[in-house]
């Protein structure tokens, strides 16, 4: 017990005393862990942007015109009620028409085509979203509902099916080249650690042979660099979370706007996951530093 | 007090800093070690605070055996021997007062203890009004006697010092010289390695000479190297 004391007022006062080499190694910490969380947020990103490709494909589903409602509001409620279902969209054959229209209101032959035919050649539409692009199948299949599955007269998803083989492909792509990134961001910043540890300890050298001469035990010696050491992980975990959390909640609405979504969720992201993350954080270079300052130290301890 | 039977030392299998050294020194002695420079005198001392252990022989201190010593037990017989060296050995980034009491700090004593002992043995060196100076804020002569107040803390048995006026002027080294005496004469064993001539000579006590790793002359007297 005192000697944990004395040895916390022997690290605070090395802190104090060789701040500028303090100062350097917590710099050194913020700066990797700075690198970690761009990793997280591009991660975020990544998921956001995949995200927002995947919420502009739907599949559309043509009624056959003179479809009563009751069939079309009853496969509206069967569909929403689909756990694989995010949102589906009623558009009745007006308001097909009236849309049409507007899309191709400066294409003149279009329109005189549709006059041509005299009346609205719409029947009602169903737009559906899924959760999830591996759930198309699965929704394709419900279509089939014997319900309504009759008073379809087209699905136009043919195209997408081929788009979203791609997204998937590309999701796991981009998923192993982060998963290579962040090992070697990981490895890199361990290596950094670990050096800038090693640098500490070595221009302590000649203190630590002197404390071993007039009677200190290794662990005397030791502990004033792990206290240090949990110290410095401890002030770059809070430094970080300084500069990523306003960084990350100042950037979003910038990001959202990029990514066409209305929430990218990177500070929620964040806040729902501080523990694991910061936590995490703190303690890999807790442990980190602990295992350098030991391994540096040892070589010096034999005196 | 230490007790050396037929001791040698071997950094490497052609480096024998020590062969065949007999040594007995009782307790209260003031014994001087000369002789030129390699011949051991620095390997002996660094034998006697178990900083090496010795390739052959045997070495008793105040009846402990420490030929063999587990370096969990080398904290405690620091603790009874008080070091000096001729690069003082302070710690830069302590004051005098800290550097001092970190000797008893180490050996786990109440902080009563060492708000006791720190004024006391500044005392004893003269260097009241100084604790807070920094080594780089203090002369040689004073950083030597931040060194010598340090090796007191625990009041030693023994006391060795390895060219402890290397770094000094005449003046500045005699006032050391006279300082161990001081502390001789209190009881504690005195073992001094210098290559001073004029201090040897002033001392007028035992001299043994080493040369090539033996001791080659152990007497009373003046310095000679043969
Ligand atoms: N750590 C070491 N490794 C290998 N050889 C060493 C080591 N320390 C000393 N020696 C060798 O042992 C011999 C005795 O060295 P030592 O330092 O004891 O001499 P010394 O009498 O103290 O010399 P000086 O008067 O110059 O201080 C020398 O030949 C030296 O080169
Ligand atoms: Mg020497």
């Amino acid at each position: 017990m005192r000697t944990l004391h004395r040895t916390t007022k022997f690290a605070l006062q090395n802190i104090w005393r060789n701040i500028w080499l303090s100062l350097a190694t917590v710099l050194v910490f913020v700066l990797t862990l700075t690198t970690i969380n761009i990793l997280i947020t591009l991660h975020v990103l990544t998921d956001a942007a995949i995200q927002s490709i995947e919420d502009q494909i739907d599949i559309s589903v043509y009624f056959k015109k003179g479809t009563s409602e009751d069939i079309l509001f009853g496969a509206q409620d069967y569909l929403a009620s689909l756990s694989q279902v995010s949102g589906v969209e009623y558009v009745s054959g007006e308001e097909a028409l009236r849309r049409f229209s507007e899309r191709h209101r400066y294409d003149e032959r279009i329109l005189q085509a549709l006059e041509v035919v005299g009346q609205n050649p719409f029947g009602g539409e169903l737009i559906i979203s899924a959760r999830n692009t591996d759930d198309f199948a699965f929704i394709l299949e419900a279509l089939k509902n014997p319900t309504f599955g009759s008073a379809i007269e087209s699905q136009d998803f043919s195209d997408h099916e081929r788009v979203i083989q791609r997204i998937d492909a590309f999701t796991q792509r981009v998923q192993f080249f982060a998963l290579i990134l962040a090992g070697i961001f990981a490895l890199i910043a361990v290596l950094i650690v670990l050096n800038s540890i090693r640098v500490s300890i070595y221009t302590h050298r000649e203190e630590i042979g002197i404390m071993k001469l007039v009677g200190a035990s290794n662990n005397f010696v030791r502990l004033p660099f792990i206290i240090e050491g949990i110290l410095f992980s401890f002030v770059a975990t809070a430094m970080t979370i300084a500069i990523v959390y306003p960084t990350a909640t100042a950037m979003e609405p910038q990001l959202a706007q990029f990514f066409e979504q209305q929430n990218i969720g990177l500070s929620s992201y964040y806040l729902q996951n501080a523990y694991w993350i910061f936590g995490g954080q703190f303690l890999a270079l807790a442990i980190l530093s602990i295992i350098a300052s030991s391994l540096a130290l040892n070589r010096y301890l034999r005196v | 007090m230490i007790k050396l039977h037929n001791v040698s030392k071997s950094y490497d299998s052609n480096v024998h800093a020590l062969h065949g050294v007999n040594l007995h020194i009782e307790p209260g002695e003031f014994v001087s070690i000369v002789g030129q420079s390699g011949t051991g005198k620095t390997t002996l001392l660094r034998l006697l605070i178990a900083e090496e252990r010795p390739s052959k022989g045997k070495i008793v201190i105040g009846g402990w055996d420490i030929s063999t010593i587990k370096s969990a037990q080398v904290p405690f017989l620091r603790r009874q021997i008080g070091v000096v060296y001729q690069d003082f050995k302070l710690l830069p980034k302590k004051t005098a007062a800290e550097n001092i009491a970190f000797a008893l700090e180490v050996a786990g004593d109440a902080r009563r203890r060492v708000r006791e002992v720190v004024p006391q043995v500044m005392r004893i060196v003269g260097l009241e009004g100084k604790e807070r100076r920094y080594p780089h804020q203090m002369s040689g002569g004073e950083q030597q006697r931040v060194a010598i107040a340090r090796a007191l803390v625990h009041r030693p048995k023994v006391l060795v010092a390895d060219e402890p006026t290397g770094n000094l002027d005449t003046i500045t080294a005699h006032e050391i010289i006279d300082l161990l005496r001081k502390i001789n004469n209190f009881g504690t064993t005195v073992v001094l390695v210098t290559h001073d001539k004029t201090i040897v000579n002033h001392l007028k006590g035992r001299v043994i000479t080493l040369k090539d790793g033996t001791v080659v002359r152990d007497h009373v007297g003046n310095y000679t190297l043969a």
